[in-house]
């Protein structure tokens, strides 16, 4: 019989907070993470049609990872190690009495080193001087240098994977983790969603494509705001989010508190568009139900849904199109959230920091504000949004994630009961 | 109607993105209805048409440009900002064409 799969550790940096104790506080107080982008120095932002993002203004390499293995990898992964630290002191997991190819490290990231990457090809093309380029550009840009670092610096020699589905990302890691331990793979994964891509070059790509918000450049904190009417595209964040999972048996045997169990979880292609979700919503509607199943988990179940709502036109419409297929009559009793209202849209890490919002709201009963839902977007219409927080006793919940290239995901947690 | 040799451009971008005759594209087409543009199609569109006219199309003037000859009055405009824009006889049924985003 397969695994049960629990989460037994948390660890965050998000533009609302390094740690998850003031990331869950300044959640619960609907505190907006997104400021003005100053400059990209040395340039200026005049010729960017947005100019807000979810900024980690407090980060210290040497204060939050606090060793050399920070000086080798880029931003992200940084952030990575940082929250999985974390995670790990959170979970009481030592890994000196851990078998180590039993813990593994699964890493969601959609961006990866960008800040060196954009730098050293930048140099190359200005000045055309090759033996230039810097010895660690390869390793740094090289996908897999967070899971490649946190590997190294906690000693977990098990499984270790690097999933890139863009915005889906980390949910993809979860689920993978969840799978990994349910087959006997693994013991304890330490899974990861990390990007840091508020880059010059990333930025602008995302401006080209029109799918920042561009409205309230002179109010940032009113930038995100899915399922608002005024909504008119996502604002980019940045972070890491981690979460350690764990079989039920291990988790048993050295006594670990147990925040949810990880139930189900199910990985779909809307096989359509690059960047356009089918409008019908079906195949979102379908990623959820296949979660549930995977979850043995009734519709009926889901009290709560950390919405994977990025603030875009057409994504929110689609996903609460979505949610009212699937639940019908019930679409409007269930809790939902928009974590990326509070830190932005953080590509590779929104996964995992929904995933840790969720979490927490099935261990303690409280649901972060969806911050900025002033006018609800007859579009989008649910019963359960809200700006302020809720209390709700959850006994299921879901997960939701899309990226580009057509590509879903949904994760169930659910209260956990021995 | 917009000035010719400003349609003339766009419609020789549109054909070139297209890779179809110039000839069979009017000032009248709908970029999605007609000429089957999607909204990232549109967006394609209209980063070519940036760098024809050297203009940088804000995101909030997107609503309204939905047909070639619509694309053209607002270029007209924006060439000559003491004429009225497009963008004042946008038609908003059209604008959820150049918002989609799965992000």
């Amino acid at each position: 019989m397969a695994s049960r799969v629990v989460i037994t550790g948390l660890g965050v940096v998000s533009p609302i907070g390094i740690g998850v104790s003031t990331f869950w506080k300044s959640a619960m107080a609907g505190q907006s993470g997104i400021s003005t982008i100053t400059s990209f120095d040395p340039f200026p932002m005049d010729g960017y049609r947005s100019k807000v993002a979810g900024q980690i203004r407090n980060f210290s390499a040497e204060q939050h990872i606090g060793s050399s293995h920070g000086d080798r990898v880029d931003r992200y992964a940084q952030f990575a190690l940082a929250a999985s630290r974390e995670a790990l002191a959170d979970s009481g997991m030592e890994m000196e009495k851990e078998s180590p190819h039993r813990v593994g490290v699964i890493v969601g990231a959609g961006m990866g080193g960008m800040v060196m990457g954009e730098r050293e090809i930048t140099q190359l093309y200005l000045h055309q001087k090759p033996h230039r380029v810097h010895p660690n550009f390869i390793p740094v840009i090289t996908l897999n240098s967070a899971s490649g670092i946190v590997a190294m610096a906690t000693g977990a020699k098990g499984p270790n994977l690097t999933i890139s589905t863009a915005c889906s990302s980390s949910a993809h890691a979860l689920g993978q983790a969840w799978h990994c331990i349910r087959t006997g793979q693994a013991d304890a994964v330490i899974v990861v969603g990390a990007d840091a891509s508020i880059t010059p070059l990333v930025f602008a790509g995302f401006c080209s494509l029109r799918a920042l918000s561009s409205k309230f450049n002179e109010q940032p904190e009113r930038a995100s705001r899915p399922f608002d009417r005024d909504r008119d595209g996502f604002v980019m964040g940045e972070g890491a989010g981690s979460l350690i999972v764990e079989s039920l048996a291990h988790a048993k045997k050295r006594k670990a508190r147990v925040y949810a169990e990880l139930a189900g979880y199910a990985a779909t292609s809307e096989a359509y568009h690059m960047v356009i979700p089918r409008e019908d919503g079906e195949e979102v509607a379908t990623t959820m139900k296949l979660a549930l199943k995977a979850a043995d988990v009734s519709p009926s179940e889901v009290d709560y849904i950390n919405a994977h709502a990025t603030s875009t036109n057409i994504g929110d419409a689609v996903e609460s199109k979505a949610i009212r297929a699937l639940f019908k009559n019930r679409a409007d009793k269930i809790a939902i959230s928009a974590t990326k209202s509070l830190v932005g849209h953080t590509l590779g890490a929104a996964g995992a920091i929904g995933a840790i919002a969720t979490t927490l709201a099935i261990h303690t009963g409280q649901i972060h504000p969806t911050a900025n839902y002033d006018d609800p977007d007859p579009d989008c219409r649910l019963g359960g949004l809200s700006r302020d927080p809720q209390e709700k006793k959850i006994r299921a919940a879901l997960l939701n994630a899309f990226g580009f290239g057509s590509n879903n995901a949904a994760v169930v947690l659910k209260r956990f009961r021995a | 109607m917009a000035d010719r040799a400003i349609v003339d451009k766009i419609i020789q971008a549109l054909a070139e993105y297209l890779k179809r005759d110039a000839s069979t594209i009017k000032a009248a087409h709908h970029l999605r209805d007609d000429l089957g543009l999607d909204s990232m199609a549109v967006i394609e569109l209209l980063y070519k048409i940036e760098e024809t006219f050297d203009l940088q199309i804000p995101d909030q003037d997107l609503v309204g440009l939905a047909t070639v000859g619509s694309v053209a009055s607002y270029v007209e405009g924006r060439l000559a900002p003491a004429k009225p824009t497009a963008k004042k006889t946008a038609n908003p049924a059209t604008a959820k064409s150049t918002k989609k985003r799965k992000a």
